[in-house]
């Protein structure tokens, strides 16, 4: 036990005795049952009086912090609960009233429950967006990070600046420059996750009440982020050829939006692709009414039937569209790398909000993604993957045509991660998710990706992260549960009670 | 085009000061201006050794999504880290892992603020916070702070004429910019004051493990008989800052929507930082390698306060943190800190002028100045230079008097 005494200090030396053995106690380096200093030892060690450690003991003892027994001198008590107050004298804490006011129907835990679906081992997870685990480049990243250990050392686990790891930012604009979008690293911002884009997006430029457009259906997490910043959602809907544009004009000029949130290439859920047409008249308008596009661009690397087109962002002379885009689609969704390219103005103000968000993109993975795309790998693994997902496009394909009921319809995507199929409206939702659940299948619902509530029941369907049999079964499953949930509905409107006319 | 912001980014402007230090990256310009750790104590090989045996062993797993929540091993390992060292009861359950400890603020806000909601905090405060809560639109009340922590009566005063007060913010240990540590008799005293109104703690700790000396005192969240604090904490300052992994630890019902919130805004945090550090500290023996970092820096903060000592002019005040990576300078009250920055960029010198840590404004003549990040010999050659222009700075405003008497 040390202790230290100031002489010419204010508080009194008892005190200070006290004071400190209290803290050596709570602390836990004096435990339970040890026995201080003799009083008369501790007052020579210290060069105080006796009577000097007996008050401080004394206190010590009215505290209920030590006892005292003849014979086995001063020891420490095992420690009070700290000051438990009285139920009734302090309530629990009024949790409802203290949480933010702003969106609060915006915290869904969807995505949270997709997750942990995909996590199932019984069920066949068609619900998720993820790539398939088995064609992720696990041996190439660990070779790349034991070199990179090697060769950079320490830096690899520094800070890096909030824009972004610089090398990665210059490669990330060479890899842009492959979907035809031409842009400086410096205006390219390195993402914790494409979702970041979303968040920040929503923040920069969305006040509570703001409209922002969106396409319906559309990315159920970009919906989540918007309203969760307070925003107003205005659909435009999505045919075979992406947002119907001709709407466009009409909801601009009435709402006064934001934000223009869209996913022309792959759409997520639909799977459309805007057609050059209207990628040009979307940004006539946009330029035309002053409002920023947020170009969501996660899949259009992975085609894997028909020509590309180029981004809205490579079609942009009006420096009106943000361009956002990940790895998590085809490198690796476990290191939380994405990427905004926006022009200059509102480059710097996403930046200050990221740098308030996280400080910056964690550094081993900046540089990893960087090496491996500097080897030339990405392409390759691109390649790869592209293949492994075509015929898994088919099997799932073919598996809907041997096996979907009468009334559900779906369009072959050429690129991306999803089949969106609607279904014939007999089928109940609530019926059809407590059948699937039962089979073991999952899928996503179509309603969350509405910003109203759709005419139309729909499912998403992935076929990037299960092999082709699983798929094959998968959609058996979902088929049969479709089927239930149709009869089951039949059996249920039978019995109802119907009046009499 | 022109971009329409919202109106809450008319409160996030880059900084004059964050400016003026873009000037400080020259290679003759000591810094004490950054808080970062020194790359020196990273543990670079065994960060190595520990990657390849992960990507061999689950490669592809590492690389796949994960959950929001984070990776449970390392949810239980810091549960478990907090209890042994806090005095917590923490489950792991209660632990929500972060994109770093600035996630932990930002979800914070996101979960609790509204505009004009007050958040009660010392003064001064870290400047990160006052910025991300300000993107709230949050008011700030400033509570009166001495060596010993925050002014129980002070904050209770506050708490009932404050406007909506929804969170206390404080940093108990070696707290950024001060370096103060608030002592076990004001804790007590504050949980009981913050007991009695309906607001939750947020405790900001990422330095209370870089402890030069004494002992380790109890967390607030450890003398919670309400369950209304909030712990933040990072591996920032004891393993590394660059993998960005912090975690939250916070009441059932509250760490539910923290889980919502961060799933919109990152979905969860990356999967090969959370292994990098959970399989670091399962492997290896993460108190050597604290011990290590504190007695580096525990050196270098006497051979700062020997050199200020030695070398500062009269009427100036600085604290003696006995702990983490900060200490904070009151000059005498003629000069102002950024004018000094100005001076001392001159001299290749730079700190933070203290000002900005005052989210009201206002104590102009004061710095906060790092030790953590560059060796005694340096640290001492800048404290000389600091003094060389805080000097000449002295002396013009006397002359400047003289001439106007």
């Amino acid at each position: 036990m040390e202790l230290t005494i100031d002489r010419d200090g204010r508080e009194p030396v008892y005190r200070q005795i006290s004071r400190q053995i209290r803290e050596l106690v709570a602390s836990g380096a004096l435990p339970p049952g040890f026995r201080l200093p003799p009083e008369r030892r501790l007052a020579e060690a210290l060069g105080v009086n006796r009577s000097t450690v007996l008050r401080a003991y004394d206190e010590l003892k009215g505290d209920g912090l030590v006892d005292a027994h003849v014979g086995r001198g001063t020891t420490v008590l095992p420690p009070r609960r700290p000051a438990a107050p009285a139920p009734q004298e302090v309530p629990p804490l009024p949790w409802r009233q203290l949480f933010r006011q702003v969106g609060p129907e915006a915290l869904d835990p969807l995505v949270r429950d997709l997750l942990s679906q995909a996590e199932r081992r019984d069920g066949i997870s068609l619900a998720v967006g993820l790539p398939a685990t088995e064609l992720l480049p696990a041996d190439e990243l660990r070779a790349a990070l034991h070199a990179l250990f090697e060769k950079v050392g320490p830096r690899l686990l520094q800070h890096a600046p909030t824009e972004g790891h610089m090398p990665l930012r210059e490669t990330i604009a060479t890899l842009v420059a492959t979907r035809g979008v031409l842009c400086s690293p410096a205006e390219v911002l390195v993402l914790s996750g494409s979702q970041q884009g979303l968040d920040l997006a929503a923040r920069v430029f969305v006040d509570p009440g703001d409209v922002v457009v969106v396409e319906e259906p559309s990315f159920f997490g970009g919906l989540q982020a918007f309203r969760a910043a307070g925003a107003r959602l205005v659909g435009v809907p999505v045919d075979e050829e992406g947002m119907r544009t001709d709407l466009l004009e009409w909801v601009l000029g009435r709402h006064r939006p934001k934000l223009i949130y869209t996913l022309p290439t792959f759409q997520n859920p639909s799977g459309a692709v805007l057609s050059l047409e209207r990628r040009h008249r979307l940004l006539d308008l946009a330029a035309r009414f002053g409002v920023p596009v947020l170009e969501d661009d996660p899949y259009s690397d992975l085609r894997y039937s028909g020509d590309p087109l180029p981004p809205l962002k490579a079609l942009d002379t009006h420096g009106c569209v943000m361009y956002l885009s990940t790895f998590s689609k085809v490198l690796s969704p476990g290191l939380r790398l994405g990427f905004l390219i926006a022009p200059r103005p509102a480059h710097r103000q996403l930046v200050l909000a990221k740098q308030a968000v996280d400080l910056h993109a964690s550094t081993p993975g900046q540089w990893l993604v960087d090496r491996f795309l500097r080897e030339g790998r990405y392409q390759a693994h691109l390649g790869r993957v592209r293949r492994a997902y075509a015929a898994r496009l088919l099997a799932m394909d073919q598996a809907l045509r041997a096996c979907a009921p009468a009334g559900m319809s779906w369009q072959q995507p050429d690129g991306g991660f999803y089949v969106w199929c609607r279904l014939p409206a007999e089928v109940d939702p609530r019926l059809l998710a407590e059948r699937a659940a039962a089979a073991g299948v999952g899928y996503l619902p179509g309603r969350p990706c509405f910003a109203s509530p759709p005419p139309e029941e729909y499912v998403r369907l992935n076929f990037s992260h299960s092999e082709p049999d699983l798929i094959r079964e998968g959609v058996r499953r979902l088929c049969r549960a479709l089927g239930e949930a149709t009869q089951a509905r039949d059996a249920a409107a039978a019995a109802e009670t119907r009046p009499l006319v | 085009m022109n971009y329409p912001l919202a109106q809450r980014m008319e409160r996030m402007k880059a900084s004059e000061i964050r400016e003026l230090l873009k000037l400080t990256r020259r290679p003759e310009v000591i810094s004490f201006a950054g808080g970062l750790p020194a790359p020196e104590a990273f543990p670079v090989r065994e960060m190595q050794e520990v990657a390849g045996r992960m990507l061999g062993s689950r490669g592809c797993e590492v690389m796949q999504y994960s959950t929001t929540e984070g990776e449970a091993d390392l949810r239980a390992w810091i549960a478990a880290r907090m209890n042994g060292r806090l005095g917590t009861s923490v489950t792991p359950d209660e632990v929500l892992v972060t994109s770093g400890s600035q996630q932990g603020l930002d979800l914070t806000g996101k979960v609790l603020l509204d505009e004009g909601d007050s958040v009660l905090c010392e003064s001064p405060t870290y400047l990160a916070a006052i910025q991300c809560f300000s993107a709230y639109r949050a008011t700030f009340v400033e509570v009166p702070t001495d060596d010993d922590g925050m002014l129980p009566e002070e904050l209770d005063r506050r708490l009932r004429a404050a406007y909506r007060p929804k969170i206390v913010y404080v940093i108990p240990d070696f707290q950024n910019p001060s370096g103060r540590c608030w002592s076990l008799e004001r804790r007590r005293r504050f949980m009981d004051v913050v007991s009695r109104h309906d607001v939750v703690v947020v405790e900001d700790n990422p330095y209370g493990e870089l402890r030069f000396e004494g002992v380790a005192l109890p967390s607030l969240k450890a003398l919670d008989g309400r369950g209304q604090v909030v712990h933040l904490s990072t591996f920032s300052k004891i393993l590394c800052p660059g993998l960005r992994v912090g975690w939250v630890a916070a009441p059932a019902a509250l760490l539910e929507k923290y889980v919502l919130v961060k799933q919109g805004a990152d979905l969860h945090t990356s999967t090969l930082a959370q292994r990098l550090a959970a399989d670091y500290v399962q492997r290896y023996d993460l108190d050597a390698a604290i011990a290590r970092i504190r007695e580096l820096y525990r050196r270098r903060r006497d051979a700062m306060v020997a050199a200020l000592e030695h070398e500062l002019p009269a009427g100036t005040r600085f604290t003696r943190p006995a702990g983490g990576l900060f200490l904070w300078l009151e000059l005498p009250g003629v000069v102002s800190g950024r004018e000094l920055l100005v001076r001392c960029l001159e001299h290749d010198v730079a700190f933070v002028p203290g000002g900005a840590f005052f989210p009201n404004g206002g104590h102009e003549n004061t710095a906060r100045l790092n030790f953590s990040n560059m060796p005694e010999p340096r640290i001492e050659e800048g404290v000389r230079r600091l003094a060389r222009a805080l000097r000449e700075m002295l002396a013009e405003a006397a002359q400047a008097d003289r001439v106007s008497s």
